[in-house]
């Protein structure tokens, strides 16, 4: 998205158009925090201790459905959203307000922001789900009079973006993006895009996303979720692998603070990662629900957009890859990284953290963020077989020195692509 | 956006529509002109149940040519309304697709929704709900999520660049303008469909309802008498490119987009912050974009939605803005005539100030029977009844207002041939 050649003013040169993460906030299955992230992530061991049961007494589930989803412990919740808050707010609400609080503490901003010029972009691939499943059935079942106003309130796509900025007196642009798994990197983009024109001097970026029982149910039906394919009938995610069935859907968040570095170094602040570049591109050969074949086309727009960022492939150490277990998904996002990289360099090593992370929520977004920061991850969980036709073996767990540029790239259901770049502080 | 990195003049070199007035803006135009409102008792559910009865409903048969395409039928209701709307506003921009991005053309979607394929869905849910899970059709699911009237026109029309959605309620269309604006001076892209899209479905009739934010009648924005919202549906599509890219190929720009601003309430999720501030400042950024005063704004299209809060805001913002100038400058609501588009409302808005700008005259809403023509307490200059010549008018300033306090605005000056 970033054309940072052609736009002297959204290069990442020194001083304040240079965009510097300064806070991570996350909550997820693995806890709050970016310790409890960076645990699952750099774990030798698989995380599927860490999987919930998706409630059924519903009876959306069929019989031979998806059984687990990392799900969040609402009690983590109360650290940072108090009840008189929670009231008013959905679950995503929570969750986003709970890690932008995070992301601010570790930012350094715990007392509150010093003015209201921050901006808020927040992407959901699903919204409310609980909330407007709610709504639906009080419309549905009851007659629409029996429509409460509160649910509806809190139905929107945007509520969580607008919970953010009450909570933090945030009165930049507020924007909410919805564009399937592609999200939450173009939320970081469109936040270093307002950071970098000028337009706010800070912005909190990020994802979020509930799983409930209805949602997970409908995304075991359009077949896109991990069954029991794993040892002893264990659902797990094989992201890259030849026996790919899936991904583990989560729930959960993650927010960013993005600052320029006149502001973030004049205050002492201590960077996790720059964002060095952004952008994203279209398959138009995908289905409205599913991925396309178009991979060619997506690394030539790749190639092109880091061309424009004036990185060239070799600077790009490692790979963060939205790879997840999805057959059709992993497919394409890695085969757009081969033809991107081609025959002439050698793809740097790839990490797949939605093996730990699951699908939604953000989690893999924080872990982008931390490998950028030097974080060394584990072995990839749930990987055994390289699948011939993709050609990419995930990291092995084995050490990696610290990365100087990282691509982070994530293909979604419905064409959309995006990635980021991320160097280390 | 800082005006350090403006690089390019945008144009705006195409529009296409879906409204209540008919698919086109031929239909549009006319019924603008005309005062006539759209807002009519519901056909598309069953709404005997429901707290009101009238909505805009796009009227009007569909483009025979694209309802004979194969996808066509695949394609949920806003769907097709975005992609009809595209495919107006490339044919007038003389744009031919597949837009697939090539070393000479890169073109992107920015578009706008909030409630996607929701009256599709909830056949699906209505079935699901009920138990009768044989009868769900997932097929019917599928196009459900507010991503996929962009994707759609992507698509349709084989964008391989930049395609992004966004869902911020009200203010989606006008912040989705904003984005593909952005794109387009830093030459991101060299085409930009930028747009909204949006059904009428019962989720959002009976949510607003429930906030008894309807009016009974049709909605009579910045009236004495405004009792709420009206619904509307459709989509609408504007073609941006740099404007020497239309002039080489020797096309005649419709309008400039000059420039676009937001800002957030940060006050509460449903209610404006009665001040205005926020309002304002989404104004104020817009016009610092566009490098115009507000001396030098010649109409307003008000977010207008009808409802006595928000237009009591609007007029507070106005006031902030304009200064003693509130009161005079001329201003329209197109809702009055359209209803509410929701996702897609500050896109169909932006294209009606560009046809404003284009004609040389502010389209009128009809007067309310008995009472004053507007609230006295928000004395805004509201045209009534029949258009306003503005043969001279320059610029004009479109403001989107929405849930959650996101407010936006879009600065549009007129073509005068340099």
């Amino acid at each position: 998205m970033i054309p940072s050649s052609l736009s002297p003013t959204l290069s990442p040169v020194p001083g304040e158009r240079e965009i510097l993460i300064t806070g991570l906030g996350t909550i997820g299955a693995y806890g709050s925090g970016a310790e409890s992230l960076r645990g699952v992530l750099v774990s030798p061991e698989p995380p599927w201790a860490g999987l919930s049961e998706v409630s059924r007494s519903s009876g959306y589930h069929l019989t031979q459905a998806a059984r687990k989803a990392f799900l969040v412990d609402a009690s983590l919740l109360k650290e940072w959203i108090s009840p008189g808050e929670a009231r008013r707010m959905s679950p995503p609400s929570k969750l986003a307000v709970a890690a932008a609080r995070m992301a601010l503490r570790c930012a350094g901003w715990s007392e509150g922001l010093p003015d209201e010029r921050t901006g808020v972009v927040v992407s959901t691939a699903f919204g409310p789900s609980s909330y407007s499943e709610g709504l639906l059935k009080q419309i549905l079942l009851e007659g629409p009079e029996s429509a409460s106003p509160t649910l509806f309130t809190e139905s929107v796509a945007n509520a969580a973006a607008a919970q953010i900025a009450i909570a933090s007196r945030a009165r930049g642009p507020s924007v909410t993006i919805c564009q399937r798994e592609a999200g939450a990197l173009l939320a970081v983009g469109q936040a270093a895009a307002d950071v970098a024109s000028g337009r706010v001097p800070r912005a909190i970026a990020g994802t979020v996303d509930e799983m409930t029982p209805l949602l997970h149910s409908l995304l075991d039906r359009f077949g896109t979720v991990s069954r029991n394919g794993g040892p002893q009938g264990l659902e797990v995610a094989r992201p890259l692998d030849r026996r790919r069935a899936g991904y583990l859907a989560a729930e959960g968040a993650t927010m960013l603070l993005l600052e320029s570095a006149g502001e973030a170094r004049e205050r002492g602040a201590v960077p996790l990662a720059r964002v060095a570049a952004w952008g994203s591109a279209f398959d138009p050969t995908a289905p409205a629900v599913g991925w396309g074949t178009g991979y060619a086309g997506l690394a030539r727009a790749l190639r092109r957009s880091l061309e424009r960022a004036g990185i060239s492939l070799e600077r790009i150490d490692r790979i963060v890859t939205g790879a997840s277990g999805s057959r059709p998904g992993d497919r394409v996002e890695a085969l757009m990284l081969k033809a991107a990289w081609g025959d002439i360099v050698v793809l740097p090593p790839v990490l797949a953290p939605k093996a730990v992370t699951g699908e939604y929520g953000g989690g893999f977004l924080g872990a982008a963020v931390l490998a950028a920061n030097g974080v060394s991850f584990g072995p990839t969980a749930g990987f055994e077989e390289p699948d011939p036709e993709l050609g990419i073996v995930p990291h092995d767990g084995s050490p990696l020195a610290p990365p100087s540029a990282v691509l982070v790239t994530s293909t979604a259901a419905g064409g959309a692509v995006s990635w980021v770049v991320l160097e280390a502080p | 956006m800082n005006h350090e990195t403006v690089s390019r003049r945008v144009a705006v070199s195409g529009v296409g529509a879906v409204s209540g007035l008919g698919w086109g803006v031929a239909p549009l135009w006319e019924g603008l002109r005309a005062g006539r409102t759209a807002i009519r008792p519901i056909q598309r559910f069953d709404h005997t149940a429901h707290r009101t009865h009238l909505a805009a409903e796009a009227a009007g048969p569909e483009d025979a040519g694209l309802a004979a395409d194969p996808r066509w039928e695949r394609l949920s209701l806003a769907d097709r309304f975005a992609v009809a709307a595209a495919a107006e506003a490339l044919a007038m921009a003389g744009l031919a697709p597949p837009l697939a991005s090539l070393d000479d053309l890169w073109a992107g979607v920015w578009f706008g929704s909030s409630t996607g394929g929701m009256f599709e869905s909830e056949r699906f849910f209505n079935e699901f709900l009920h138990g009768r899970w044989r009868s769900a059709r997932l097929r019917d699911l599928a196009t459900q999520q507010v991503n996929v009237p962009g994707d759609a026109v992507a698509r349709w029309f084989g964008v391989t660049g930049p395609v992004r959605t966004v869902s911020s309620a009200c203010s989606s269309g006008a912040l989705a303008l904003g984005a593909a604006l952005d794109a387009v001076r830093s030459g991101e892209v060299d085409v930009a469909l930028a747009g909204g899209s949006d059904s009428l479905c019962q989720l959002t009739y009976a949510g607003f309802n429930a906030l008894r934010s309807v009016d009974e009648g049709p909605c009579r924005p910045f009236r004495a008498c405004r009792e709420g919202m009206s619904f509307g549906e459709g989509a609408a599509v504007l073609v941006l490119e740099p404007l020497e890219r239309v002039q080489e190929r020797g096309g005649e720009p419709l309008a400039v987009l000059a420039g676009a601003g937001s800002a957030c309430d940060a006050h509460h999720m449903t209610a404006p912050d009665p001040s205005g501030a926020g309002a304002a400042a989404a104004m104020e950024a817009a016009l610092r974009d566009a490098g115009l005063s507000a001396a030098q704004i010649d109409f307003v299209n008000a977010h207008g939605t009808g409802t006595p809060l928000n237009d009591a805001a609007e007029w507070r913002a106005l006031q902030r803005v304009f200064g003693e100038r509130a009161g005079e400058i001329p201003l329209t609501a197109t809702k009055a005539l359209l209803g509410h588009l929701l996702g897609s409302s500050g896109a169909i808005e932006a294209v009606t100030t560009v046809l404003c700008l284009r004609h040389g005259e502010l389209h009128p809403v009809p007067a309310c029977a008995g009472g004053p023509a507007v609230d006295p307490e928000l004395p805004v200059a509201l045209v009534l009844d029949r258009p306003l010549p503005l043969p001279d008018a320059r610029a004009a300033i479109s403001t989107s207002l929405a849930f959650g306090g996101s407010n936006a605005a879009l600065v549009f000056s007129r073509w005068m041939g340099t």
